[in-house]
């Protein structure tokens, strides 16, 4: 019953987009309450449909749209958690909007944006093909790039949104361009569609993997990996996300923690049987989020604005969420689950976080931690529901961060015994930052002197209210939830025609004689061509148990080491060390950091401003001298030989019928001699 | 069914433009009616249409001069109706638009309307004559709407235009000729049908693959100077920037949709019986069209000359999809033409509000303009963005079928163009915007306000339209695609011929 409404989903946020754009100037808050009806009636529908196909069914729905395409709409386990996840976090984050936007001269504006937003991210989660999931791509894009520049009034603003723009542009259009040769390759198939099967929707994809060429298929892994990075901030297009806190603090926790983001890793998650079979597809996820996972937190180390420390941490979480799929080259499809949770978790409290900076910063009026400290005194619900947020993002035991996070770094390790420990060792490195920044960040906000005049009251319960309900959510749901989900979600494949044992011989993850004994529906166990490792990966397809002791433990010393480091250096009751003895301001290390390895002199300064920019002004001078020169050169011969010709002007009748007489003995001559030559 | 409703089409702008002439103040409402009888006329034949059919249908044809063989032959299918469409809609929009022009109305609307005749007619005509005629006569009200109502440097502009375009038209003549010596009919007679003559370039007993390709060359040469393609585009620019905002639109929207027109009708079926080294010229001015057209429009600075090499590069794409002669690519490029068509009204549009709200068209000039005018802010992105080819608006659809079309027979072209001109393209609005709309509101344009409701209106309208054929394409690309079918029938694909 719920699932034949289920295109209400996208229907009901476009209608309150629609409604606030042009109504919302005369209701209450800009009509803040559509918007967040439009989204919590999503949350229903989507409850709806999980109490009527859990656990084992899935709906796909379909219809023409023009020429070879369709629109449609597939909720299967991993769309169905999503769609969830994003009802659920955005229902809160707009009732929050209510409080916090209150009073702002463009709420309307605000709300019809958010509204779109919502629409165009759960349009893309359950598109059941890859043009349709593009559309709502770029569709988020574009609410993201309003957004940002929601206070357009401001230079700085302005530009962030332009640079969102277009960074995740360059992403656009490597995914576009994998798009493009993945309908060719099917198209070259020739495949026999039945009815209302098209070529680009993903259960034909899935099905068709097999047959399509292997150096193909990493080109369109990458490609599509290339819209990933871009969409879910991982290097080198990670520059736009920090400059995106320029828009008001829902923004940031809506699009630029919780939601939108994760749209990069959930393509890699909703493609994961391409990237498995793409030789070498998924060591590229997992370099490139293993590596974006330490890089960025060395970032968030050293940041001042406390909504740019989030920032740079949402960057380095997604680096986690990539990897995890990454190393699915060792798991299989399990990799799937433990990632999808972590993105989960992660939206609960990063949410949350961004929700409780907000609410600081709603209090005292700046992002700069270093105008704050014991702001805890005034803020007692946000300090708390901040300290759960910090302790689930820095992966404390029993709290929902410390779940998900952990079982990455694990199927890491084991991606390690088989294929590579590098993801591993970074991964590593990056939770301890992760937990050092993230308790930098909470102690120099909350405890210690006030260092600045600072406006001093907690916010009004509009506000609290979503941040005690993400505070449950970040607190308990990895605990509550961890089993399930992961069964559940390692099903999500089993409804396509899919043999992932094939697929992982095309992608080189597996060698035959090994991958017999795999039962079907176990994740493979792919042994990969490390053979000596192979007793101590022995594990490799199961959930969980199986490494040695200590690897199980690593997580949790990580994570309480990282926050005791935090507290001697910002907690002023224990404080031991003061930062600048580690690192000076002159400090070369700490320059680089704080500059954020000088991306933005590099990408804005030097390629977008210097070599994008030249190129268009080279262009200019040779159609200006070269291109439209010549013509100018004609006309100025024309002219010059007119000056000459005039004189035949004589005004004498006789010359003039000579010359006509000419005129026509020469036209006489041409056809003729045309026609000898058989030119007419 | 009204009968000779073709003819009806062409005459009732015809009529409307001497009556404006004479109508003196009035001559706005004329125009509005004579331009509003049209639409609702192409309303009423796409009701009627025959998507699937594969003939010409509405097909009128008279003798006019039966010793040369000139005949009145109108008609129109899937290649011509969506752009008659396209015609009747934007001269509507443009003259509502033009509401409050002062300056000699009866002959401004007067003008606009002989434009609409011109263009309607070059769709239509299936008379190489005919076409000819109606070819050449666009260029007159063109010429004056520049001449006497452009900027300051509009003489120089207004004759680059008239003898740039001309002169390529001559030698279109000069191969529309050669094919009419050439055939002879069975009785003997000649003729200047033009799907009897273009059938007739597959016989290499009457057209010698040498011969040919010099016609072909010809006629390719008119249609690529009126697209327009690299490196024949310099025209464009300078007409841009010194004709009126409605000449711009018309020019735009309008006349450079002819020389696509032109490749659907007349080059596509002849290419496959030319030299193959066409394909690869005609490509590669295709790519550099669309990429060189980003670069130049990310180098101006003054915002219509900026719009103007837009239209160079998104007319890149109508050539790249028809030269890649698949049926994706060719629909897409059809439907590239409409859509252009559509979008490039709105950016000409605020290029003209811009200029008359604030006085000044130089980018680095403005800043802050949303600030004072909100409503026109609204649309002028929603209309830049869907010239950057956003998804859910008319752009995206076209650039995207054409893309995924030309892959299948020019992979490395259309990498280039994916890679280098999307993220140009997307920079160039953007920057422009940016600059012009957003940011403090600048002391000097405290007093500016919304420009008058008809320009909202009639730019709104394009969103509007913008957003129904980017979400329903199939209104417009099933007429395409039976068209696209019809042009490729009875021919190979490139592949199957061995070019690629």
């Amino acid at each position: 019953m719920y699932a034949d409404y289920a295109y209400l989903i996208v229907a009901l946020p476009v209608l309150a987009f629609l409604l606030c754009l042009f109504v919302g100037w005369h209701l209450p808050r800009g009509g803040g309450f559509l918007t967040v009806l439009a989204t919590f009636a999503g949350l229903i529908l989507s409850l709806g449909i999980f109490s009527e196909i859990y656990p084992d069914k899935i709906i796909h729905q379909s219809m023409p749209w023009f020429a070879n395409f369709n629109v449609g709409i597939l909720i299967d386990p991993l769309a169905l958690v999503m769609l969830l996840m994003v009802t659920f976090v955005v229902t809160l984050i707009h009732i929050y909007a209510n409080g916090y936007m209150n009073g702002d001269p463009g709420a309307a504006r605000y709300f019809a944006e958010a509204a779109l937003f919502t629409a165009s991210m759960l349009g893309l989660i359950f598109a059941d093909n890859l043009l349709q999931l593009f559309i709502f791509w770029e569709l988020v894009g574009l609410c993201s790039y309003l957004l940002i520049g929601f206070w357009y009034r401001k230079p700085s603003a302005a530009a962030a949104a332009k640079k969102a723009f277009l960074t995740t542009r360059v992403g656009d259009v490597l995914f576009l361009a994998g798009i493009i040769l993945l309908y060719n390759n099917l198209a070259n198939l020739n495949l026999a569609l039945k009815p209302g099967e098209y070529l680009l929707q993903f259960p034909v994809i899935y099905a068709n993997l097999a047959q399509i060429a292997p150096d193909q298929l990493t080109l369109i892994a990458l490609g599509l990996l290339g819209g990933a990075v871009g969409k879910s901030g991982q290097f080198p297009l990670h520059v736009w996300l920090p400059d995106a806190m320029e828009g008001p603090t829902t923004v940031s926790a809506m699009i630029h923690a919780a939601t939108m983001v994760t749209a990069g890793v959930y393509l890699v998650a909703r493609m994961f049987p391409l990237f498995y079979a793409a030789p070498h597809g998924l060591t590229a996820v997992a370099a490139v989020g293993a590596f974006t996972a330490l890089f960025a937190a060395t970032m968030g180390l050293t940041s001042f604005d406390i909504k740019r420390v989030l920032a740079f941490s949402t960057v380095s979480q997604l680096g986690f969420m990539m990897a995890g799929l990454g190393v699915g080259a060792a798991v299989g499809t399990f990799a799937v689950g433990v990632s999808i949770f972590h993105l989960i978790g992660h939206s609960f409290f990063k949410a949350l976080l961004f929700l409780c900076a907000g609410s600081v910063i709603h209090a005292v009026n700046t992002n700069d931690m270093r105008e704050m400290g014991g702001v805890g005194k005034y803020m007692k619900w946000t300090m708390y529901t901040m300290l759960i947020g910090s302790l689930s993002l820095a992966g404390f035991p029993l709290f929902t961060g410390f779940f998900s996070k952990d079982e990455i770094i694990v199927i890491a390790y084991e991606y390690g015994t088989l294929i590579n420990f590098l993801p591993y060792i970074f991964l590593v490195l990056a939770a301890v930052l992760t937990a050092i920044y993230t308790f930098r960040m909470w102690f120099s906000v909350f405890t210690g002197k006030e260092r600045s005049d600072y406006g001093k009251h907690e916010s009004p319960w509009v506000m609290l209210g979503p941040l005690v309900i993400l505070a449950v959510f970040a607190l308990g749901f990895g605990y509550v939830a961890q089993e399930d989900f992961y069964s559940y979600l390692d099903s999500n494949f089993k409804h396509y025609d899919l043999d992932f044992v094939e697929l992982g011989v095309i992608g080189g993850h597996a060698l035959e004689e090994h991958v017999a004994p795999a039962a079907e529906g176990e994740p493979v166990a792919a042994k990969g061509e490390h053979e000596a490792a192979a007793g101590e990966g022995e594990a490799g397809g199961e959930e969980g148990p199986g490494e040695p002791w200590y690897i199980q433990i690593l997580p949790i010393i990580v994570a309480i080491g990282g926050i005791l480091t935090a507290m001697l250096f910002y907690w002023d009751k224990v404080k031991k060390f003061d930062p600048s003895q580690v690192t000076g301001d002159k400090d070369p290390i700490r320059k680089l950091l704080l500059k954020g390895y000088y991306q933005h002199e590099i990408m804005t300064g030097w390629f977008a401003e210097t070599v994008v920019y030249g190129t268009a002004l080279i262009c200019n001078t040779i159609d200006i001298k070269l291109v439209d020169g010549w013509l100018n050169w004609l006309s100025a011969l024309v002219l010059g030989f007119a000056q000459h010709v005039r004189k035949v002007q004589t005004g004498i009748v006789q010359n003039y019928v000579t010359a006509l007489v000419l005129g026509v003995v020469v036209l006489v001559v041409v056809i003729t001699l045309a026609k000898e030559v058989g030119l007419v | 069914m009204i009968s000779n409703v073709i003819s009806l089409l062409i005459a009732i702008p015809l009529l409307g433009a001497v009556i404006s002439f004479y109508a003196g103040t009035k001559a706005k409402f004329v125009a509005l009616i004579a331009s509003l009888i049209p639409l609702a006329l192409s309303l009423q034949m796409y009701m009627e249409f025959d998507k699937t059919s594969k003939i010409m249908q509405f097909v009128e044809s008279y003798n006019w001069v039966p010793s040369l063989g000139v005949k009145y032959t109108v008609g129109i299918d899937g290649i011509g109706f969506p752009l008659v469409l396209l015609s009747t809609i934007v001269s509507v929009l443009v003259i509502i638009y033009s509401w409050g022009e002062t300056k000699k109305p009866n002959q401004y609307f007067a003008l606009l309307l002989l434009n609409e005749v011109g263009v309607l007619g070059v769709f239509t005509s299936l008379d190489f004559f005919l076409f000819y005629i109606f070819w050449e006569i666009v260029l007159i009200p063109m010429f004056f709407l520049i001449g006497s109502w452009g900027g300051p440097r509009k003489d120089y502009a207004a004759v680059k235009f008239f003898i740039y375009t001309h002169v390529a038209s001559l030698v279109m003549l000069l191969a529309i000729f050669a094919l009419y010596f050439t055939y002879q009919m069975p009785d003997g007679s000649r003729t200047f049908d033009m799907l009897t003559l273009l059938a007739a370039t597959a016989d290499k007993t009457i057209f010698p693959t040498s011969m040919l390709n010099i016609i072909f060359a010809g006629l390719l040469l008119g249609f690529l100077v009126k697209m327009p393609a690299f490196p024949f585009h310099t025209w464009l620019p300078d007409a841009h920037v010194e004709a009126p905002t409605a000449g711009s639109v018309v020019l735009a929207a309008l006349l450079l949709k002819m020389g696509g027109y032109g490749l659907f009708r007349i080059i596509l079926p002849m290419l496959p019986h030319v030299d193959k080294a066409f394909v690869t010229i005609i490509a590669i001015i295709a790519v550099i069209s669309i990429v060189y057209g980003a670069f130049m429009a990310l180098a101006q600075k003054d915002i219509k000359k900026l719009v103007a090499y837009s239209s160079v590069s998104h007319m890149g794409f109508v050539t790249l999809g028809a030269v890649a002669f698949t049926w994706m690519s060719v629909t897409g490029a059809m439907f590239q033409q409409f859509s252009h068509g559509i979008i490039t009204c709105v950016l000409f549009m605020s290029a003209g509000t811009i200029q008359h709200v604030v006085g000044t068209r130089v980018i680095a000039d403005l800043g802050g303009l949303a600030d004072r005018m909100p409503k026109f802010a609204v649309i002028m992105m929603a209309g830049f963005m869907a010239s950057l080819g956003l998804p859910g608006m008319s752009g995206f659809v076209a650039e995207f079928m054409v893309l995924t079309g030309s892959f299948a027979t020019l992979p490395v072209y259309t990498m280039i163009v994916v890679f280098l001109s999307i993220v140009t393209t997307a920079a160039y609005h953007l920057w422009a915007l940016q600059k012009a709309m957003f940011g403090p509101i600048l002391k000097k344009y405290m007093n500016v306000h919304e420009p008058h409701a008809y320009e909202l209106f009639s730019m709104a309208m394009i969103i509007v339209l913008s957003l129904i054929f980017g979400l329903q394409p199939g209104l417009i690309t099933d007429i395409m695609g039976t068209a696209a079918t019809q042009v490729m029938e009875p021919v190979m694909t490139l592949t199957q011929m061995g070019v690629i």
